[in-house]
């Protein structure tokens, strides 16, 4: 009889057992952490702050990504591409200027990595100088910010990591003033793929980032379109404001890629329409006979530095940076070692250091989570949440959100004020004001509650 | 794969030892009627993963990545209480993401299942439903800890020799663009490559293919596998063999590379050329002397290589129904019984013996009733049979776990019975 009982069940549901002890064993993100807030959201999913119960209070950032939905019941429908490299890569990673992964839960339908926290990013430091303080970045924090940079990509590059999406809201800084690059969600090993890169994705790189071989339609790409972006993220610290800011022409309906007629534009107008001489490669690319009907340009970045970069040896990296020719592009340990970075003001390891406190970027800011269902909510909120589904009622949406905001605000007194101004939409969506207009945590609350509503 | 080795989850968190893997088989054995199904369990599921890869068209290096998942896996877990056929298939998925080259989660399920269904596995269990792979999935990436960054032998194995221009290998050849990079600790000569008679590369190659039908993967380093299977090929491959012979100075050399030699090699007489070593004319490569200079421990080489010759002499028993698929075993057999080593010998033995096996019911479907099987020494082992050993194992897991009288889970240690037994 019981053996008739376990053949059926082994026929049924052969992996019961072994479940049984995986889920006992199992130890919740809630029951290890805090959540303080939320901080921001992407295509992948979304990122919280959180404080470690055990580890003295740490705070960390912990990136939700998005549970697979088949209509409103939340089921398995396999790990992304992007997680399984986001995580592959930063298991086997460790390095200063790196965003540090401290450990991934997968618990219910979820995977959630914990980072280690870092307070600013690139982003918020140009909008902080643009919009609040409105002067230019000083030399010397500009300097040590690109530096520190370089020395992480050095690293990814020894590993034969390419980055793929470098840009300034995935450049983050801690309060330590240590800069860290983020989300290697786009990364990957270029270490003899067993497949070209094209095959894999065909869009990489945010388009205001993106190389000229990239925009040209190369099936092979290396190394150089990292440098290309750092380059890029050299001359918006400088200028407060993307260098190329084109228009992305979206894909077709089949998914073929456009040409990047805009983009490639801006680029040329600052420097120039490349030729043999400058990349001798350039006639073989995909999209030359595209390229050539483009009204052509002259070189103007040393014009363009004048006012912007006030050293030759800046321009003369940026120049490098921008080499159209990959092979001649600087690498990033070549742009490591440019003389640049060894004329005064030097590079300093705390990028804050020579920056009066007054001066200061401002803390993250995080609001309360408006969407309850992303993160895993204690019992009486989540009884709650089942109610919603349906039938959103504003004024259900603030007694949750006043609810969270007391909760957390009981746990944390470091709570960003409100109304500090900060943006953490991606380069991609463009950097506008983003969420700093809304003060009040209901405010925001309603308001992307109706959004994704 | 990350391309720093001695930095890697692989090797500061996956490389363990024996005592780990006993204990990792503690539940199993109280339900297996005889241990050593267990270690044709390893080659039997290995099997199975790269049937169900060649289906999928995956890669080498994607099924190697899946067994190497597999063994992790079962580091952690009992087959007495897993379902291995639902593990397999998401191993398979999970190093299709992990190696570039995803698999859609439909053609997937729909692989597995027509697959597992057929003989011998005849598994009917397996689910329909995407969203069980995909649960699997997550417990296995858990299982995992997340490290799924696996370096193969394969990689130092095209990094020593020259690649030829032969077929199978190409592809995944033509990925070679840079040197060797194993980080700080290099243990290469730094001489460049060796440069191999036709088809002793690709003899190298299956040996290390036939590697992951053990738990050696999970013991030893890749580089060392790779070394250690080049080092076989220099025994066992007859034509690179002539070759080192006709080298003067490795003759010399052969003394430091004794122990293996002296094992499998039946011919000393070309030591006695030692003492030619100024001339160094180079009229072939030295193989020998390349070998000597790497920076690995030459006994440690030879140990593996008794391992993987351990592992043939297992595999000799172990017989599918369907024509072999083309491993190394074979290739490695019949250039051995060329040479006449004494390894061959033991593989003809053990040959003749497998059909003289006492009461292992070698076809047909035994009756399961009272009809234990039992491997003895020489007795043969089917897919089959694996099959039925599998399914007792987990259908007594299961009815000891749930036994009501106790309320507790109660095992009934068999090996322990069957010691008494024997007094």
């Amino acid at each position: 009889m019981l053996e008739e009982w376990s053949h059926t069940l082994l026929q049924t549901d052969p992996m019961r057992l072994y479940r049984a002890k995986r889920d006992q064993a199992r130890r919740t993100v809630t029951s290890k952490y805090i959540i303080l807030g939320f901080i921001s959201s992407g295509t992948y999913g979304r990122v919280y702050k959180a404080q470690c119960i055990e580890r003295e209070g740490q705070i960390y950032a912990i990136k939700k990504f998005k549970p697979d939905k088949e209509g409103d019941v939340v089921t398995y429908t396999g790990i992304s591409q992007s997680a399984i490299r986001e995580i592959a890569l930063n298991k086997e990673i460790a390095h200063e200027n790196i965003v540090a992964l401290k450990e991934v839960i997968l618990e219910e339908k979820s995977i959630y990595m914990v980072f280690e926290f870092a307070e600013h990013d690139f982003l918020q430091v140009i909008h902080h100088h643009s919009q609040t303080l409105r002067i230019q970045i000083p030399s010397q924090f500009l300097k040590s910010l690109i530096y520190q940079l370089l020395n992480g990509l050095v690293y990814l590059h020894s590993m034969h990591i390419l980055h793929r999406d470098l840009k300034p809201a995935n450049i983050l800084i801690t309060a330590a003033g240590v800069v860290k690059i983020g989300d290697l969600g786009l990364a990957r090993l270029i270490y003899r793929p067993l497949q070209p890169l094209f095959a894999g994705d065909k869009v990489v790189v945010t388009i205001w980032y993106r190389a000229p071989e990239l925009l040209l339609g190369a099936k092979h790409y290396n190394k150089a379109v990292d440098c290309w972006a750092v380059g890029c993220v050299i001359a918006e610290l400088a200028s407060l404001r993307p260098i190329f800011k084109g228009e992305e022409a979206k894909l077709d309906s089949k998914k073929n890629v456009p040409f990047q007629r805009d983009q490639l534009l801006k680029i040329f107008e600052v420097l120039g329409t490349p030729d043999d001489a400058d990349w001798p490669g350039v006639r073989d690319m995909p999209e030359y006979q595209n390229m050539k009907r483009l009204d052509p340009y002259q070189n103007r970045l040393s014009e363009w530095c004048q006012s912007r970069i006030r050293s030759q040896q800046g321009y003369e990296l940026l120049r490098q940076l921008f080499a159209y020719d990959p092979d001649k592009r600087l690498t990033a340990k070549e742009a490591l070692m440019h003389k640049w970075f060894q004329e005064d003001p030097r590079p300093t390891w705390n990028v804050f250091h020579y920056i009066s406190a007054n001066q200061l970027p401002p803390q993250r800011r995080i609001t309360q989570d408006e969407a309850p269902s992303m993160m895993g909510v204690p019992a009486h909120t989540a009884q709650t949440q089942a109610q919603t589904q349906n039938q959103i009622v504003q004024a259900h949406a603030h007694a949750q959100a006043q609810h969270l905001s007391q909760q957390s605000q009981a746990n944390l007194s470091q709570q960003s004020k409100p109304g500090s101004v900060t943006s953490f939409g991606s380069g991609s969506a463009g950097p506008g004001p983003g969420q700093g207009g809304y003060s009040g945590n209901q405010g925001t609350s309603s308001r992307k509650k109706a959004r994704i509503g | 794969m990350a391309t720093d080795f001695w930095v890697s989850s692989h090797y500061k968190r996956w490389i363990i030892d024996r005592a780990t893997l006993r204990q990792a088989r503690v539940d199993d054995l109280q339900y297996v009627e005889d241990p050593e199904f267990l270690d044709f369990f390893s080659i039997f599921f290995a099997n199975v993963i790269a049937k169900l890869g060649k289906k999928l068209n995956l890669r080498q290096r994607v099924i190697a990545s899946a067994t190497v998942f597999f063994r992790r896996f079962y580091l952690k877990n009992s087959y007495c209480e897993t379902d291995p056929f639902i593990v397999i298939a998401a191993c398979c998925y999970v190093a299709a993401k992990t190696e570039e080259s995803p698999i859609h989660i439909k053609n997937m399920v729909a692989e597995a299942r027509l697959f597992f269904s057929q003989t011998p596995y005849c598994v009917k269990s397996f689910p329909s439903d995407n969203s069980k792979l995909a649960e699997m999935e997550f417990y296995l990436v858990d299982d995992l800890e997340c490290d799924l960054t696996i370096f193969h032998p394969y990689r130092t194995l095209l990094s020593l020799v020259r690649k030829e221009d032969s077929s199978e290998f190409q592809a995944e050849a033509g990925e070679l663009s840079l040197g060797i990079d194993d980080g700080i600790r290099y243990w290469g000569t730094g001489d460049g490559q060796l440069e191999l008679p036709d088809g002793a590369l690709q003899l190298a190659w299956s040996i290390v293919n036939d590697t992951y039908r053990s738990d050696l993967c999970l013991i030893y380093p890749p580089h060392l596998l790779a070394v250690t299977a080049l080092y076989l090929t220099l025994v066992l491959h007859a034509p690179t063999r002539d070759m080192i012979q006709q080298h003067p100075q490795s003759a010399l050399r052969q003394g430091q590379a004794q122990s293996l030699d002296q094992q499998i090699s039946p011919r000393r007489s070309s030591r006695q050329a030692s003492h030619s070593s100024g001339t160094g004319k180079k009229p072939a490569p030295d193989i020998v002397g390349f070998f000597a200079d790497l920076n690995v421990s030459m006994p440690l080489v030879a140990s593996v290589a008794q391992e993987i010759i351990s592992l043939y002499t297992l595999w000799d028993r172990y017989k599918e129904d369907s024509p072999p698929e083309n491993t190394s075993r074979t290739s490695v057999q019949s250039q051995a019984a060329q040479v006449g080593s004494p390894f061959s010998s033991a593989t003809h033995v053990s040959h003749s013996g497998s059909h003289s096996g006492v009461g292992t019911p070698v076809t047909g479907i035994p009756d399961v009733a009272n009809d234990v099987p039992k491997v003895g020494t020489t007795g043969v082992v089917t897919p089959m049979i694996l099959m039925q050993v599998l399914t007792r194992m987990r259908e007594n897991r299961l009815s000891d776990l749930s036994h009501p009288a106790s309320g507790r889970p109660v095992a009934v240690n068999k090996m322990l019975e069957r010691t008494q037994a024997a007094g």
